[in-house]
């Protein structure tokens, strides 16, 4: 039954609107019948919030028997419970079960407008709660295959060690051998390219922010601003291509002219066009917060005889930083987490250098190669997978807790 | 006020697809190696178009991602096929066991490994002992000392060749194309030298250790798993040689040409009877337990090996597969008509 | 005096017209650079809009097509109509007898123009069988080699070794040319059919299908949790060390490699709730995962630059705090959360890392008609092109960037609207 999805959707929504206005119409209509015995009755909350409160009632019984039906329902239920229509059936009377007893309570004083308050910031509280629970999800899906990826090889020779070289499995029937996990050489190649696509991504972003947001004409700013847009979607595939296949070959051409020695895989290439392609982080996200500083800030500066681009660099841009520094970390994160560019442009050899020059390796990089790898699922290669991830997932957060910091010391709030 | 229902409305109703609904599964569903790829999901495409039973799914997991899911369990929830570019292992298939799973062993053909370099560039005719002495990261000397590879160019190896500087662009250590490489062209080039011999009487997992080491002085670069971009640095780059699958060279004769490897060009015919050294063995397993409850299981399995797909003419030799000798074809045919589980002892 | 201030002066003006300068400049790079990339995908792109077509007088021999002559649809339907289309060749080259040419011979067509033959042939279930016996002249795709040579991919200086095509088969499409029975079409097919091995065949209206149902899974959820979970954290919850911490937390989710979130729709969706792998289903609620920190912290950045005195205007008059927060600041931090809306499902439009966990990395024939049938999304059919030896896949990766292009186009143009709607100075 490949339809059962669509119509549980459609059945829930129809009852939803159907509690909603049932819910207007009896506080309308308990109103009329009032006001027609005395002139004296006020209600407490407007109709809509009546239809509010019967809706909620609706949905969240149902809502919560129907997931608790899904996920007991693989080993948990008998065969008869656990049918298609059995969840449909169980969905639409615990819908109608909940709206009968909310409608019942309507009534002159009954604050409806309270209870639909207190829903609505539970439900806020819980929508920022499943990036807690994404978080926890992750850690899990981590911590464990990183504990055996320890067991198998030591937490000092992973983090200091310098020679990253998964080369050799280590199989059954090669005892002696082993791979060297060092993973110092591919954290400095994670930090070589972002910091290149940062060099890039933070200036141009933040000038086309501030032409975009303080000199362009309304005009050029509606057309530009979603182009610059477009840069952020491009598939990373063909950002690899364009890097791997006409970058660096220039690169190559033009370092050969001046006697460099550039190697056709290059940190350079791969971060130059992860730059480009992050410039809309900055850019887009900048302009929105530059845009949002209050115009009276901006008149005040005039009137103190200050120049635009003096009153763009002495008083929004501290006005719009946690915005900008938002924008910017976001942008990092980007970098950090991108893929297809580096393995296209930038090699798979995890050199430790400081030279762009040169092919590094990505921690995103290596680990998606040895997921996908045609690899024994429980070889310390593909292991050490989990074990970059759950370190880079630390790593990022120290950044963060950081970032943080620097935000709550300079942030300054105007009106 | 309506706005606020609005939103409510909408994640009220999106919540309850959080618990969608699983349903029967009516196609076969295939997992596994992305060099066996391109053949399943050929083979996957005529099935849909030629019978009643809907396509099946294939999937490129990477082998060792395909056999785990494979092996995971009996079900619905579970494939039915694991393509794969070596064979089975017998951790796997202990894990299969585990679950109550046969696997059953279908060899379907070979894929030829190559060294090729742009068309215009100059023609390579290596051996294996020259590849390896490109290509290991460490060489022993006329003493039989071990040295870390000291040669730069090709013609530091042999007058003969090229007097080009050593670039190879390869697959990563991650890769199954790599692991079948360094099995082949690096281990036999490694037996040719006595003084590594000897050490592999002695010392197997030395011998190993030492035969499957690349260089890593740059003089092979890791370029991921994306053969066509290999294919086209080659292109731009007419001093690198790459190493990827022959269809890819079959695919793009007149811009690149493979490398004569210990006399032999890598061609369809030379690969096939083995004079062409370098090459590996796909394979397919399927779930017995699963032939019975997945329609069109059986069905897909014979036409993979049909007459249409495996025949002279067929349209998986077209998509460059080379086929197996008249033996081993009745071999797979009869594995996949009594599903005889898989027996690495066996041969 | 009055010349040092003017000079000055003369000094700061030339230093905001530089600063206007970077500006422009800065975007016109980023647009320049922009233009550079669309304009070479656009101009690879454009080979795969169109298909060679060649003309045959095919005979429907009833010895072929009807074995035991019963005129039974479904028996015909599976009966050899690529052999229809082998003979018709073979009539059209008497020179060509030998068993090596034949061989040549029949790679000039199509091998599925015989299923699109029969499938043009018996759509219906009353279908008219009397073509059978009869002859009729048909166009039926060429092959992907000889469509690659009219392009000129396949260039006749090439030694014949190295060509795909040998002189002989040149020979033929040269008389075919000469005797007007070869063409180029546009390809509807290309935006009719889902992926094929075959490249003639292949098409992009099932990474199409499947991207859409993707994306809206991911839009319905990771907007209004983004949205929600952002008026949470910015309204709502006192700063402190568990909004800090929620906070730091969200922001580490950006950075979480995309193949991780992949990982955990593994575990979580897969093997706790056991839902069908490969689905847009599954793949949308991976992806929204992974989008839903990029809608917080934009929106949350957008609700921070809205002034306080606008809530303490709403508050001041008597509307209670979720009106507040519904009728007067939600509106103002629109463009801000639609931005981020776009960025975010910008990302989730191209990202393939994550879908490869949950199996929808895959070649999928059939054309998804829900969000529980096996799909694939753009991106992936992008990559699996990518991937693929055949040289007409190249053409056919382009366009179906341009594709991907457009859904983004019209989203951004969306996005434009709406923030034109909502977007205000203070």
């Amino acid at each position: 039954m490949p339809y059962t999805t669509t119509i549980s959707i459609f059945v829930s929504l129809c009852l939803l609107v159907t509690a909603y206005f049932w819910g207007v119409k009896r506080a309308i209509a308990t109103k009329r019948s009032q006001t027609a015995l005395s002139t004296q009755v006020k209600f407490h909350s407007l109709p809509g919030f009546h239809g509010a409160y019967v809706a909620i009632w609706c949905a969240i019984p149902s809502l919560v028997l129907f997931v608790a039906w899904q996920t007991l329902r693989p080993n948990f239920l008998p065969q008869w419970l656990a049918q298609d229509m059995a969840g449909l059936v169980l969905l639409i009377s615990a819908g109608i079960l909940g709206l009968f007893f909310a409608q019942k309570r309507i009534a002159s004083r009954f604050k409806a407008r309270h209870k639909v308050e207190t829903a609505f910031s539970l439900v806020m509280l819980l929508s920022s709660l499943v990036a807690v629970f994404t978080t926890f999800g992750v850690v899990v899906s981590l911590v464990f295959e990183t504990m055996r990826f320890f067991s198998k090889v030591s937490v000092s020779e992973f983090l200091f060690g310098l020679h990253w070289s998964p080369q050799i499995a280590l199989r059954a029937d090669q005892v002696a051998s082993s791979g060297s996990f060092g993973a110092v050489s591919i954290f400095a190649g994670t930090l070589l390219i972002t910091a290149i696509a940062m060099l890039i991504a933070v200036p141009i972003g933040l000038f086309s922010a501030i032409y975009m947001s303080e000199y362009a004409t309304p005009k050029f700013r509606t057309w530009a601003k979603p182009l610059l847009e477009i840069l952020a979607g491009i598939p990373t595939v063909v950002y690899g291509f364009f890097a791997a296949l006409t970058i660096a070959p220039f690169m190559r051409n033009w370092g050969f002219e001046l006697g460099l020695e550039i190697s056709s895989e290059s940190a350079m290439a791969a971060g130059l066009v992860m730059g480009v392609m992050i410039i809309p982080f900055v850019s887009s996200l900048s302009d929105d917060v530059i845009n949002a500083v209050p115009q009276t800030l901006r008149d005040g500066s005039a009137a103190l005889g200050a120049t635009k681009s003096e009153t763009i660099r002495l008083v929004l841009l501290p006005a719009a930083l946690p915005g900008i520094v938002s924008s910017v970390l976001l942008a990092t994160s980007r970098a950090i987490g991108e893929t297809m560019i580096v393995v296209m442009a930038a090699g798979l050899a995890a050199n430790l250098t400081a030279n762009p020059f040169q092919a590094v390796t990505t921690v995103t990089v290596q680990i998606l190669t040895l997921l996908v790898g045609d690899q024994e699922f429980d070889s310390p290669k593909t292991l050490a997978a989990f074990a970059l991830g759950f370190v880079l997932f630390l790593l990022t957060l120290g950044l963060n807790i950081l970032a943080l910091k620097i935000v709550n010391k300079y942030r300054e709030k105007y009106d | 006020m309506k706005k606020s229902i609005k939103l409510f409305t909408i994640a009220a109703i999106t919540l309850p697809l959080l618990s969608s609904i699983a349903i029967a599964r009516d196609q076969i569903q295939i997992v596994g190696s992305s060099t066996v790829f391109p053949f399943s999901s050929i083979v996957a495409e005529k099935f849909g178009k030629s019978t009643d039973f809907k396509t099946p799914v294939v999937e490129s997991t990477g082998t060792g991602g395909g056999m785990k899911l494979f092996c995971a369990g009996i079900g619905e929830r579970f494939p039915d096929i694991a393509n794969a570019s070596r064979r089975i292992k017998p951790k796997e298939i202990e894990n299969c066991a585990a679950n109550g799973i046969d696997p059953v062993e279908i060899k379907v053909g070979f894929d030829g490994i190559v060294l090729a370099n742009a068309s215009n560039a100059a023609v390579f005719s290596l051996t294996k002992r020259q590849i390896y002495m490109a290509l290991a990261a460490k060489v022993p000397t006329a003493t039989g000392e071990l040295v870390d590879n000291p040669y730069v160019k090709w013609s530091d190896i042999d007058p003969s060749l090229p007097a080009l500087k050593i670039e190879v662009l390869g697959p990563p250590p991650t890769s199954g194309t790599r692991d079948a490489f360094v099995e082949i062209a690096m281990e036999g080039g490694a037996k040719t030298f006595e003084s590594l011999v000897a050490i592999r009487k002695t010392n197997k997992n030395k011998f190993k250790a030492i035969a499957h080491s690349i260089r890593e002085d740059g003089a092979y670069i890791e370029a991921g798993e994306n053969d066509n971009l290999i294919v086209q640095k080659l292109k731009t780059n007419h001093n690198a040689l790459g190493i990827f699958g022959f269809s890819f060279l079959d695919q793009n004769r007149a811009q690149i040409k493979g490398a004569i490897i210990d006399g032999a060009v890598p061609n369809f015919e030379n690969i096939a009877d083995g004079s062409y050294g370098i090459s590996r063995s796909l394979y397919y397993y399927v779930k017995k337990q699963h032939v019975d409850t997945i329609a069109g299981l059986r069905e897909f399995t014979e036409e993979f090996l049909s007459e249409k797909a495996m025949g002279e003419d067929g349209y998986l030799l077209d998509k460059g597969l080379i086929p197996l000798a008249e033996e081993a074809l009745a071999k797979s045919v009869a594995a996949a008509n009594n599903l005889t589980p898989v027996n690495l002892s066996a041969e | 005096m009055i010349d040092k201030m003017s000079r000055h002066t003369k000094k700061r003006y030339q230093a905001e017209r530089r600063f206007k300068i970077y500006g422009l400049l800065a975007i016109m790079f980023a647009l320049g650079f922009l233009g550079l990339m669309l304009s070479t995908i656009a101009l690879r792109a454009i080979p795969a809009f169109t298909q060679t077509y060649i003309q045959l007088t095919v005979e429907f021999s009833a010895k072929i097509l009807d074995v035991d002559n019963k005129r039974d649809v479904k028996q015909i339907a599976r009966a050899d109509f690529q052999k229809i289309i082998r003979e018709a060749l073979y009539a059209e080259f008497p020179a060509a007898n030998k068993r090596q040419d034949k061989k040549h011979l029949k790679k000039l067509v199509s091998s599925e123009a015989g299923y699109h033959l029969s499938r043009d042939l018996l759509a219906a279930e009353t279908t008219d069988l009397n073509f059978i016996g009869t002859s009729a002249a048909i166009w039926v795709k060429s092959s992907d080699d000889v469509d690659s040579f009219i392009k000129d991919f396949i260039s006749r200086e090439v030694d014949e070794i190295n060509r795909r095509l040998n002189d002989q088969q040149i020979g033929w499409i040269d008389s075919l040319i000469a005797d007007g029975k070869l063409e180029t079409r546009f390809n509807w097919d290309f935006f009719k059919f889902a992926d094929s091995r075959s490249p003639e065949d292949a098409g992009i209206r099932g990474a199409v299908m499947g991207s859409l149902f993707t994306l809206a899974i991911t839009l319905m959820l990771s907007f209004p949790l983004g949205v929600f979970a952002a008026i949470y954290l910015e309204e709502y919850a006192k700063p402190g060390r568990i909004t800090d911490f929620i906070g730091v937390n969200i922001n580490n989710l950006a950075a979480i490699p995309s193949i991780v979130f992949g990982l955990l729709g593994l575990a979580l969706f897969l093997n706790i709730f056991g839902m069908s792998r490969s689905s847009p289903l599954v793949g949308g609620l991976v992806l929204s995962l992974m989008t839903l920190p990029t809608v917080i912290i934009t929106t949350r950045a957008a609700l921070k630059s809205v002034p306080p005195s606008i809530r303490e205007a709403a508050l001041g008059i008597g509307a209670s705090k979720m009106q507040t927060i519904l009728h007067h600041v939600l509106p103002l931090a629109m463009p801000g959360a639609l931005t981020g809306a776009i960025i975010g499902m910008a990302r989730a439009l191209g990202e393939t890392a994550p879908l490869l966990m949950i199996g929808m990395v895959a070649f999928i024939a059939d054309i998804p008609t829900n969000i529980n049938d096996p799909a694939t999304v753009l991106p992936v059919q992008i990559y699996i092109w990518a991937d693929s030896p055949e040289r007409a896949f190249e053409s056919k990766m382009s366009a179906a960037i341009l594709v991907l292009l457009f859904f983004l186009i019209v989203m951004n143009g969306l996005a434009v609207l709406l923030r034109r709607k909502y977007e205000r100075r203070w």
